[in-house]
């Protein structure tokens, strides 16, 4: 593999050695591929929520509407981050059970996971999860609802911030909404391999 | 990426490259360029020395003998006057097919020159002589077929722009516009069952909201499309953009 | 005589799956535009710039290598370097057998497809499965994918459903729902009980050593939710500068493949999982493949290493359309395949050159291209190419007789005149049969050769003879 290596190297060398002019990394706005149409100007949150809803997540903005969304559709069996344990397991009642670690065991007993989130991106109604914030991967993905938590001062303008924001976490996740494909003649079909719901609560 | 820059004020004397396809076939769409831009008060010359472009070789791979074309092109067309073609299709191959096969060729300053002063008819009438609004009258409904060799060239808007401003005639949209025709050249001979598809749809489209004619800036577009309508027995009269141009002098009376 | 292939293949096509193929890039194509023409003034501008930072970082190749393979080293990744297939494909082998692995879980990469992993896998007693949901069906059926991004595009429900029963998924239900419900239950088990995840890359970050990975369905993020070693099978062009060009690229790739935004997961590792994460890798792998990319960056063509696979010059070619995938018999179809296919053939690249000849050079690819490659350039350098090397076309008329006499104006009147450049016409320099293939669907106009000539010179201008 290491004389791979070497071969390689050497070729690509030896391939763009003679070219004349080689192109320059051309100059341009940080935020060029961030769209104009539309004024990412005002409450980020309400931007956000607007975004987020055109691609088909469900912004929350307090723990008893969540509850209730919960329980009208009867997910009662979920998994909780430990570290929101205390701020959230007050607004639930005693028909839901909420569990503290997430069994890989039998995943699908879970119905939610409820996770901490690092981030969301009003330009495009993502919610940024991280491997140091999030408490299980498998917990935030495998359940049919995903609940991202995060708090105002955490929503950011764009993908350039986010950019900015990706920091040294070895595993950054932009999540655009629900699961989705279109594979099967085009037609959009949500919950593929993981949530079918993806929604964001404010903290 | 090779491109040539064109000069802005390209004066009224030009030379006419007319193309192999209206040598042979349509002779009026020439005739009508020559009538235009005389309208214009251009003064046309003629190279009787030319043959065509080369693009036949270039597109089948055979540089070595579109090069031996070209060259002839070169020579024939030589001078600082603007050539102007009326073919999107052959004016790209002057300005940027030629560029590229003679990419490592000693000659290529030469082939150069010629392309910084060859026009696309339409892009010359706007860009070069700065008309946008054409005189005369066309009452008509047309689909105009913005062909394939004049994307990512301006000659697609100067186009627009002319038959939009011309009194009576509408252009109708319709779906599909940046498909290809299918025609290609020798691409409709070595494909031959793809190429008529693709003409039938694009024939489909366009005839859509019932024009009266197929406008377009290639004659290699419209000997394909209106090969295909008359072997379906479709009615469809298709005419180049510089007859349109001409014809709709002539209704306003302002030539014979 | 002989006929092109594709074109055979195309006239030979079942009209429903000509129907599917061309109504599914149709609406590719029309999502694409909506979204980046309501987003952008000058989309033609980012992809401009775009292509300008990839062309940059392919011509500095050497430099931005080395860098990726220095910061992949200090996050904690193993780097692996494979000059061919058979050297990737034995990488990704020895660290299964190291690690005591006979489990992968895939999803979606074009790289994997090229280097046919999943075949030398399963040689090997391995069980490789892919994920993604269109990969999946491609698999149980023993198929190709036609597609880029949506690889059963060729495919319609009923044949799925009959695949899904034939393989023990569940009772005919042609519903895509109940499809991609059954995939869901069958895979998520897989994904627990593999112990390697086996990703691609859409983009690596030399400067940061960042591996980004694009999905909707979200296959990518459970392969390396649910096992223990990720291996990465990245081709060597896949390199970016900076992380700030990430923006851009992603901005352009979800636009242009499937008119979002963002795709659902995008995902930036650099890494094996943090500390405290209890889900995920714990080693990282990246094999960084070249298997003829260097030769293609020291060709004239090496621009079309800029791609970033979105699959719209795809969606937009009308070859492509009426053909499908399948008929370019390599695992890069349309467009991009018909330039990157023969290149990456190497000494098998006849068999292949017909793939540059399926085009009316039309154009469109280029002009959707988000990385704006010069895709009917690149075609048209290969059939020099082809032609160069003396390999036969079908159906492509010799150019000798027509150069000699489009240089000899004399002759070339004459034989205008006497119509008998009828014969030498690029349109009927071509062998009977073909010609008779193209009078079939059309009908020539009457021959006028001579008779501008002959009006340009008896006419009178403004009156006076001239
Ligand atoms: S060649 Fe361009 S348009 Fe085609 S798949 Fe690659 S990036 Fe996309």
């Amino acid at each position: 593999m290491n004389n791979d290596r070497e071969a390689i190297l050497k070729r690509v060398g030896e391939a763009v050695g003679g070219l004349a002019d080689r192109t320059p990394y051309p100059s341009f706005r940080n935020d060029l591929g961030v769209s104009t149409a539309r004024s990412l100007d005002g409450d980020l949150w309400e931007i956000f929520c607007e975004r987020f809803v055109a691609v088909n997540g469900m912004p929350v903005e307090t723990p008893d509407a969540m509850v209730e969304y919960l329980k009208t559709f009867g997910y009662t069996h979920g998994y909780c981050d430990p570290a929101l344990r205390e701020s959230l397991a007050p607004f639930f009642d005693s028909g839901f059970t909420l569990e503290e670690s997430f069994d890989r065991q039998d995943i699908d007993r879970y119905q939610f996971g409820i996770t901490r989130a690092h981030a969301a991106i009003a330009e495009t109604g993502s919610v940024v999860v991280t491997d140091r914030l999030t408490s299980s991967r498998l917990a935030a993905l495998a359940p049919w609802v995903h609940i991202a938590c995060i708090t105002r001062d955490e929503i950011i303008r764009d993908t350039v911030a986010a950019v900015a924001d990706l920091g040294d976490d070895p595993n950054v996740v932009w999540i655009t909404g629900p699961s989705k494909t279109a594979d099967v003649e085009g037609i959009l079909i949500e919950g593929v391999h993981g949530p079918g719901i993806q929604i964001c609560l404010l903290l | 990426m090779i491109a040539v820059d064109r000069d802005p004020s390209p004066g009224k004397k030009v030379q006419l490259m007319a193309t192999c396809l209206c040598d042979s076939f349509f002779d009026d769409v020439a005739v009508a360029t020559v009538e235009v831009l005389e309208y214009l008060k251009c003064e046309v010359t003629f190279p009787e020395e030319q043959t065509c472009c080369g693009q036949p070789a270039f597109n089948a791979g055979d540089w070595k003998s579109s090069r031996k074309v070209v060259r002839h092109c070169v020579k024939t067309f030589a001078g600082d006057e603007p050539v102007v073609v009326p073919s999107g299709s052959c004016a790209a191959m002057v300005f940027h097919g030629a560029l590229l096969e003679f990419e490592e060729e000693s000659d290529l300053p030469e082939v150069r020159q010629l392309a910084g002063r060859t026009w696309e008819i339409a892009d010359f009438i706007v860009n070069g002589l700065r008309v946008a609004e054409w005189p005369g009258k066309f009452p008509a409904k047309a689909a105009f077929h913005r062909s394939c060799h004049t994307r990512e060239t301006n000659s697609g808007a100067a186009t627009r722009t002319l038959l939009e401003s011309i009194d009576g005639l509408e252009l109708v949209p319709f779906g599909e516009g940046e498909q290809c025709c299918g025609f290609g050249g020798t691409f409709s001979v070595t494909f031959p069952n793809i190429s008529a598809a693709m003409g039938k749809l694009k024939l489909g489209n366009a005839l859509k909201e019932n024009p009266e004619y197929l406008v377009s800036g290639d004659m290699g577009c419209l000997l394909h499309l209106g090969g295909i309508a008359t072997r379906e027995g479709k009615t469809i009269k298709t005419r180049h953009v510089v007859q349109i141009l001409r014809d709709s002098l002539r209704n306003g009376g302002l030539i014979p | 005589m002989k006929s092109q292939p594709i074109d055979t293949y195309a006239s030979e096509l079942a009209e429903d799956v000509r129907r599917a193929v061309a109504d599914g890039s149709a609406s590719g194509y029309d999502r694409r535009a909506a979204s980046l023409f309501s987003d952008f003034e000058d989309p033609d501008f980012l992809r401009r710039t775009a292509g300008d930072v990839k062309q940059h970082t392919l011509e500095n190749l050497d430099t931005y290598l080395a860098q990726t393979e220095d910061r992949l080293k200090e996050n904690g990744v193993e780097v692996h370097w494979a000059g061919d297939a058979e050297a990737a494909c034995r990488a990704v082998l020895k660290i299964m057998r190291d690690n005591g692995a006979t489990k992968v879980v895939k999803s979606k990469s074009m790289a994997t497809e090229e280097i046919h992993l999943n075949d030398f896998l399963e040689r090997e007693g391995i069980e490789s499965l892919e994920t993604d949901l269109g990969e999946f069906i491609v698999q149980i059926d023993h198929d190709h994918p036609s597609h880029i991004v949506k690889p059963i595009i060729h495919k319609n429900r009923q044949g799925i459903a009959r695949s899904y029963e034939r393989e023990g998924l569940g009772a005919y239900d042609d519903r895509p729902e109940v499809i991609t419900a059954r995939a869901r239950k069958f895979l998520r088990k897989k994904y627990l009980e593999a112990s390697v995840g086996l990703t691609g890359a859409n983009f690596i970050v030399a400067e940061s050593g960042r591996l980004v990975l694009v999905t909707n369905e979200g296959n990518s993020r459970f392969c390396l939710a649910g096992t223990d070693i990720h291996i990465a099978v990245v081709g060597i062009e896949k390199v970016i500068p900076r992380d700030r060009d990430l923006s851009l690229f992603l901005s352009l790739l979800g636009r242009s493949a499937t008119g979002q935004q963002l795709t659902v997961y995008t995902e930036f590792i650099s890494g094996p999982r943090a500390e405290g994460q209890p889900d995920g890798p714990r080693q990282m792998h990246v094999i960084l493949l070249d298997n003829r990319r260097t030769e293609v960056l020291a060709s004239n063509c090496r621009d079309i290493l800029r791609c970033i696979r979105c699959g719209a010059c795809l969606n937009v070619c009308p070859i492509y359309r009426q053909a499908s995938g399948h008929a370019y018999r390599s695992v890069y179809p349309g467009p991009v395949g018909a330039v990157l296919s023969p290149l990456l053939a190497g000494e098998k690249f006849s068999e292949l050159a017909d793939l540059p000849k399926a085009s009316s050079l039309c154009g469109a690819c280029k002009e959707v291209c988000p990385v704006n490659i010069p895709i009917p350039d690149l075609l048209l350098r290969l059939r020099d190419k082809a032609k160069h090397e003396g390999i036969k076309s079908p159906g492509t008329p010799p150019m000798g007789g027509w150069a000699y006499l489009a240089s000899q104006p004399t002759v070339w009147r004459a034989s205008l005149s006497a119509g008998r450049l009828m014969n030498l016409m690029p349109l009927n320099l071509i062998p009977v049969p073909a010609l008779r293939a193209w009078t079939k669907s059309r009908q020539l106009p009457e021959w006028r050769g001579g008779a501008f000539r002959k009006w340009m010179k008896t006419r009178k201008i403004g009156g006076k003879d001239s």
